[in-house]
């Protein structure tokens, strides 16, 4: 009894000093606002109308974004455009980094496509390769995320697995699947799938899908995130337009070809988008590697002239920007088909 | 005779909406197969590596080892430094996710709270600068950041894990847009009244941010957090760029030893001596399932919000 009241009286005797240090603070605060100006600036900030000060407030939020725009975001971009047309790009202490070159000559990007075969088959084979993995795995997304809104059990279970290779997928696995080939299930590749397809099916036809086998672990690996978004837009769709168009008799297909297919969409051109910046950004990709190895085994972090002893910066930057158009292309190429083929909805 | 038909015919093909047997086993059949290519190129990885040598290179093995050794595992962890190296790939992830998720809750908060003059164009601005290939930025950020002064201040941010987190802090991260997008989304689906009571009762505008509108948002900072973890996790290619020889996390020890090896392959060193060593294929399958086992552990334990954070990004909204 006797004790808990001596704490008590310690708890409050605490308290009543923490409220003094509380309020010394306070009084020190206002001090030194007042003696600052604050104060005042603060009165006439509240003063002003809500429309400003709401603005005021909305950049003190963003103002972190917008430093890094000003000071990372735009300076890279700039270099970027900068490095690709010059001819060297280093570093020489004390005196910063020079630049070589004038930006008409365009000597990176003649270089790689004149005195570069090699790095020219590259970027074909690059290209090639982007765009038949690009829609493989959006009709693979699609199709998984229709199987996985059935009525089924364990349902959840089958998402974990499908779901995996987000958290796991880098260019680093990538590479590590290729190297030791495990894109693909051999049973899969050399048994009679394959067999059967080339004999009964057209040989551009059958040559296709049996790449598509033959990289169907790529394929699956890459299809996590773009599952996930047909399966989203699957869920959202109203159950009643199904029942109604199957009490008029329409068949599976039909369902599947006039009503699921138009509401997909707008999720197709967002799955070829996303798909075509990340597949084509994975190390695993000739470009990427080259653009890397050329600036990073020569010493990107020295910086100085002979670092760039094969390639270089400029070289990189310029084989990064053909990246960038093979991208473009292929998410301009794909989502031209698309909206031709899907006029006839509209 | 003609009603044993129906309800056979009823059970296999399906009636009213309901799928039949035969729908239902060519579904399942065709979900397990494809399960099970998905998890092929890990369960190679497991069974091999556990395998001795003479199973490793007996063709005739393929998914069951005569014995099982640990000595992989043995050798997988001592190559890899493999304290060291958790260690160094904690700094590496923890770090720039907490830089991630505080400025994305601080951005998107700005975005989806306020109405300003311009901030359509700020946003798109923002949704433009992601769709540039973040290829395109690996040599110019080597140069930028060497010797990048933000304010005066010399950030110094090569060969340390500044070069992750001080970006990450400025919206700068891996991918960050999709982390602000989603705060966005968060922050403007809470009730206007709520914060308006707030702020009648006298509460800062900072101070309704801290505890109003952050303690709504926490499945934001999970999603954000997690997603922010793992890729900073799998980010080898950035981080030899930035951290040269500094700091070596388990990808990245992982990436050097399989360079070392596909070297020492195409040179001719393997012999089945050296094979014996440290360097076969065994080891280097669990050095790979140890660099990803804490990622599987996060998955695992939180793998509804990584779901979420498809749904609640916004894409799928349409």
């Amino acid at each position: 009894m006797r004790k808990s009241l001596i704490i008590e009286n310690l708890l409050k005797q605490i308290e009543s000093i923490w409220l003094k240090i509380k309020k010394g603070i306070g009084t020190g605060f206002k001090f030194i606002f007042k003696y600052t100006g604050l104060t005042f600036l603060n009165k006439k900030f509240k003063k002003l109308p809500n429309r400003i000060k709401k603005t005021v407030y909305a950049l003190a939020f963003i103002s972190p974004w917008f430093i890094g725009m000003l000071y990372i975001s735009l300076p890279i971009l700039f270099k970027s455009i900068r490095m690709a047309l010059s001819d060297k790009y280093y570093f020489i202490n004390n005196v910063g980094w020079q630049i070589t070159g004038e930006w008409q000559n365009f000597t990176q990007f003649k270089r790689i496509f004149t005195e570069e075969p090699f790095h020219l088959k590259q970027i074909l084979s690059s290209f090639q390769d982007i765009s038949t993995v690009v829609p493989l795995v959006v009709i693979f997304a699609l199709l998984l995320a229709m199987m996985l809104n059935q009525k089924i059990k364990g349902r959840a279970i089958f998402r974990l697995i499908f779901f995996i290779p987000v958290i796991l997928l880098s260019g680093n696995m990538l590479a590590n699947f290729e190297r030791n080939a495990l894109l693909t299930v051999p049973a899969i590749a050399n048994g009679m799938i394959s067999r059967l397809l080339s004999e009964y099916l057209p040989v551009a036809l059958s040559d296709v899908i049996i790449g598509a086998f033959g990289k169907i672990v790529l394929i699956l690996w890459l299809s996590g995130v773009q599952i996930l978004i047909f399966l989203a837009g699957l869920q959202k769709m109203d159950k009643s337009i199904y029942e109604a168009a199957k009490i008029d008799g329409a068949s599976m297909w039909e369902l599947f070809w006039k009503i699921t297919l138009p509401a997909m969409i707008p999720l197709i051109y967002i799955n070829i988008i996303y798909t075509t910046i990340v597949y084509s950004n994975l190390s695993n990709n000739a470009l990427v590697r080259i653009i890397t190895i050329t600036s990073d085994e020569s010493g990107s972090l020295g910086g100085t002239l002979t670092d760039e002893v094969n390639y270089g910066r400029a070289y990189s930057a310029a084989l990064s920007w053909v990246l960038f158009f093979i991208e473009m292309i292929v998410i301009g190429f794909y989502t031209l088909i698309i909206r031709l083929a899907s006029k006839r909805y509209d | 005779m003609t009603s044993t038909k129906n309800k056979v015919r009823k059970i296999l093909l399906g009636k009213n909406g309901e799928n039949g047997l035969i729908f239902k086993i060519i579904l399942y059949t065709l979900l397990i197969g494809i399960s099970f290519i998905f998890l092929y190129p890990l369960l190679i990885m497991l069974t091999k590596s556990f395998m001795t040598i003479e199973d490793l290179i007996n063709s005739s093995i393929s998914w069951i080892p005569r014995e099982i050794t640990l000595q992989n595992y043995a050798n997988a962890f001592e190559y890899m430094k493999f304290f060291e190296a958790l260690l160094d790939s904690l700094r590496v992830s923890i770090y720039p996710t907490l830089a991630t998720v505080t400025s994305s809750a601080l951005i998107g908060y700005g975005f989806g709270r306020f109405e300003f003059p311009g901030k359509k164009v700020l946003l798109v601005l923002m949704i433009a600068m992601f769709l540039i290939p973040s290829v395109l930025t690996y040599i110019p950020t080597t140069v930028l950041y060497r010797d990048l002064k933000i304010f005066g201040i010399n950030l110094n941010l090569m060969n340390s894990v500044r070069a992750f987190w001080v970006p990450a802090l400025l919206g700068n991260g891996i991918r960050q847009t999709i982390f602000i997008l989603i705060f966005y989304q968060f922050f403007r689906t809470i009730p206007d009244e709520l914060i308006e009571a707030a702020e009648v009762d006298g509460s800062s505008t900072f101070r309704t941010f801290l505890t109003i509108s952050i303690p709504l948002a926490a499945p934001a900072f999970l999603i954000s957090g997690l997603y922010s973890f793992v890729w900073y996790w799998n980010e080898t290619s950035l981080a030899t760029l930035y951290f040269g020889s500094e700091l070596t996390t388990l990808p990245m020890s992982l990436n050097s030893f399989i360079q070392l090896y596909s070297s020492m392959y195409s040179q001719g060193n393997v012999t089945l001596d050296s094979v014996n060593s440290t360097y076969n294929i065994g080891v280097q399958y669990a050095m790979t399932l140890i660099s990803i086992v804490p990622l599987l552990l996060v998955y695992l334990f939180a793998q509804k919000w990584f779901i979420e954070g498809v749904d609640r990004s916004g894409i799928a909204g349409g």
